[in-house]
């Protein structure tokens, strides 16, 4: 789900989930462990509630919903599909079966951008119906050039169908605090839980990380073949960190990949990395509010100072690079 | 054939100048001896090989900036990669197709280190140089020319030039991952040659040039590295 406070907009998934692995997937937890939250059967069908809000018809907003659903289906190195099944009286979030998006008013929400929930099979993870709400309270736009003051629905679009694949929030970016909230000064992924300012169009496109995110998801034979990964662990004074923010980057193409330590033992994966070495880079998960990335019941660690490995870390074709430990320091 | 007109064309005008000195009575015939190997003759070498550094990629870990009006990237760190200078290992075998041209192929082993700098971090992490050592093969082939008509030391020492190509092969730290690339070189060298005989050992030393793609590198980026080598060599 995506927020937003005065100048400060943020997103946050509405959906009791964890995050699983490296970065970006929900999880839910199952009697057998936690399962990943992901489609089984393609095309995704989904419906747009006819409604519109000002400055945006129900057709502009079927009309960028298409278009991101588009951008998601284009990843060449992921395999989804979607398709429209037209337009609907019922709102999102009713449990009718549908995969609805639309417009809702909730004026209380009063940072939420937008929202996505799941119905899902608890058992396996499969997403049976996931909704998405924008919320109308905001004043929107589809203008191609984006429109000062109104928040680009198209955008907002892309990042909640990366949660309704089954994405979480991505860490990759920067902020600061400011009266009333967080503010961005910059991301690298569509994923970022803080949406752009209003008239902001840049999170159209997808990014080194979104990418990795949907097609380690639903992945390509070319991409498990093409891709590796790399794991290790972040530990202070020689115990795991957990919820350490760890970023992969390509020091020949610019790509930025991030995950986190998601157990106690300071572990973490990072997948759909180009082959070659990576410098990484621990820090502390402190770019956002908690909540958009755990569940409560994680205890993350945020004593501890950002540091860069001290070694290149080799990615090879279509494997992993193991036992990297990243010895981070208290502040 | 380039040698054995140079060697007829010494050796008359010696022969010349010998019949045109007949007042003194006996002729002195001082034969200048060409350290020229015969045609069809082998070489091999081996030796130490020297890599000059260079630079790969400068980047900067770009974030999209939050604003409608300044699009330059918010900078959260930048790398300044490098492969740094190393020694290695080098073997040649050539073959003689006249007295100064010969074909030649040879292969290079050296272990130099991969060094990406990283400063800049906007939330003050320590700048750190993060490295590895990378195992570079090249296996190459090249066309020598020598230039006796340029011998000295009694003809034993003959400069030479080469050109050629060569495929690079890169291994990573951990050997799991191999990039490769080709690359186009050309150098000068010297050998100096034991007595004469048709089995002889000698010096020979290398300086030259390669222009190379890929390997580590982008695959699209050209990237120059001079090298310098010493080898003992035997003719055969």
């Amino acid at each position: 789900m995506r927020r937003a406070a005065g100048i400060l907009v943020a997103v946050a998934v509405l959906v009791s989930a964890l995050p699983v692995l490296g970065y970006l997937k929900l999880g839910s937890r199952a009697s057998t462990g936690t399962v990943n939250l992901k489609w089984d059967d393609f095309p995704i069908r989904y419906f747009v509630t006819n409604r519109g809000v000002p400055g945006v018809t129900a057709q502009q907003l079927q009309a960028a919903v298409v278009r991101a659903f588009n951008t998601w289906n284009g990843v060449d190195t992921a395999q989804t599909s979607s398709q429209f099944a037209g337009f609907t009286q019922a709102p999102p979030f009713d449990d009718d079966d549908m995969t609805v998006l639309g417009f809702l008013d909730r004026p209380e929400l009063d940072r939420v951008l937008g929202a996505t929930t799941f119905l899902i099979d608890v058992r396996t993870g499969e997403i049976v119906e996931s909704d998405i709400f924008f919320n109308a309270t905001f004043p929107w736009s589809t203008s191609s050039a984006g429109q000062a003051g109104s928040f680009d629905l198209e955008s907002i679009a892309l990042h909640e169908i990366g949660h309704l694949h089954g994405l979480g929030h991505s860490a990759l970016g920067e902020t600061e605090m400011r009266t009333g909230g967080r503010r961005v000064l910059g991301a690298e992924a569509v994923m970022f839980p803080i949406a752009f300012a209003a008239g902001n169009v840049a999170d159209r496109t997808l990014k080194a990380d979104d990418l990795a995110g949907i097609s380690d998801i639903y992945p390509t034979a070319a991409f498990q073949r093409d891709t590796g990964s790399i794991s290790g662990r972040v530990t202070k004074n020689g115990t795991g960190v957990l919820g350490a923010h760890v970023v992969a980057f390509n020091p020949r193409t610019g790509k930025l990949v991030g995950g986190f330590t998601l157990s106690p033992d300071g572990s973490f994966v990072i997948a759909g990395l180009d082959p070659g070495p990576h410098v990484l880079r621990a820090e502390p998960l402190d770019d956002g509010d908690l909540e958009s990335f755990f569940d409560a019941t994680f205890s993350v660690d945020l004593n501890f100072s950002a540091k860069f490995h001290d070694k290149l870390a080799i990615v090879p074709r279509g494997g992993g690079t193991r036992d990297i430990e990243i010895k981070v320091s208290p502040k | 054939m380039i040698g054995r007109h140079a060697w007829r064309l010494a050796a008359s005008v010696v022969l010349s100048l010998a019949v045109a000195s007949p007042a003194a009575g006996q002729v002195l015939i001082r034969k200048r001896v060409r350290e020229v190997p015969r045609t069809g003759a082998w070489e091999v070498s081996a030796g130490a090989v020297w890599l000059a550094g260079f630079d790969l990629e400068d980047r900067t870990a770009a974030l999209t900036r939050n604003s409608t009006t300044d699009t330059s990237p918010f900078e959260q760190f930048t790398t300044t990669s490098r492969l740094a200078a190393a020694t290695g290992v080098q073997g040649r075998l050539a073959y003689y197709v006249t007295r100064s041209v010969a074909i030649e192929a040879g292969a290079r082993y050296a272990k130099p280190t991969l060094a990406v700098r990283i400063t800049g971090d906007a939330e003050q992490a320590a700048d750190v140089t993060a490295e590895e050592k990378v195992s570079h093969y090249v296996f190459d082939g090249s066309v020598v020319v020598h230039l006796p008509q340029l011998s000295f030391a009694s003809g034993r020492a003959v400069p030479f030039f080469a050109l050629g190509a060569g495929y690079v092969r890169e291994l990573h730290e951990g050997d799991e991952l191999v990039e490769t690339g080709t690359e186009y070189h050309g150098g000068a060298g010297l050998k100096v040659l034991s007595a004469p005989g048709a089995r002889r050992s000698g010096l020979r030393v290398d300086v030259g040039i390669s222009s190379r793609e890929g390997g580590l590198d982008l695959p699209d980026r050209r990237s120059t590295q001079t090298f310098a080598a010493v080898s003992l060599l035997y003719l055969f």
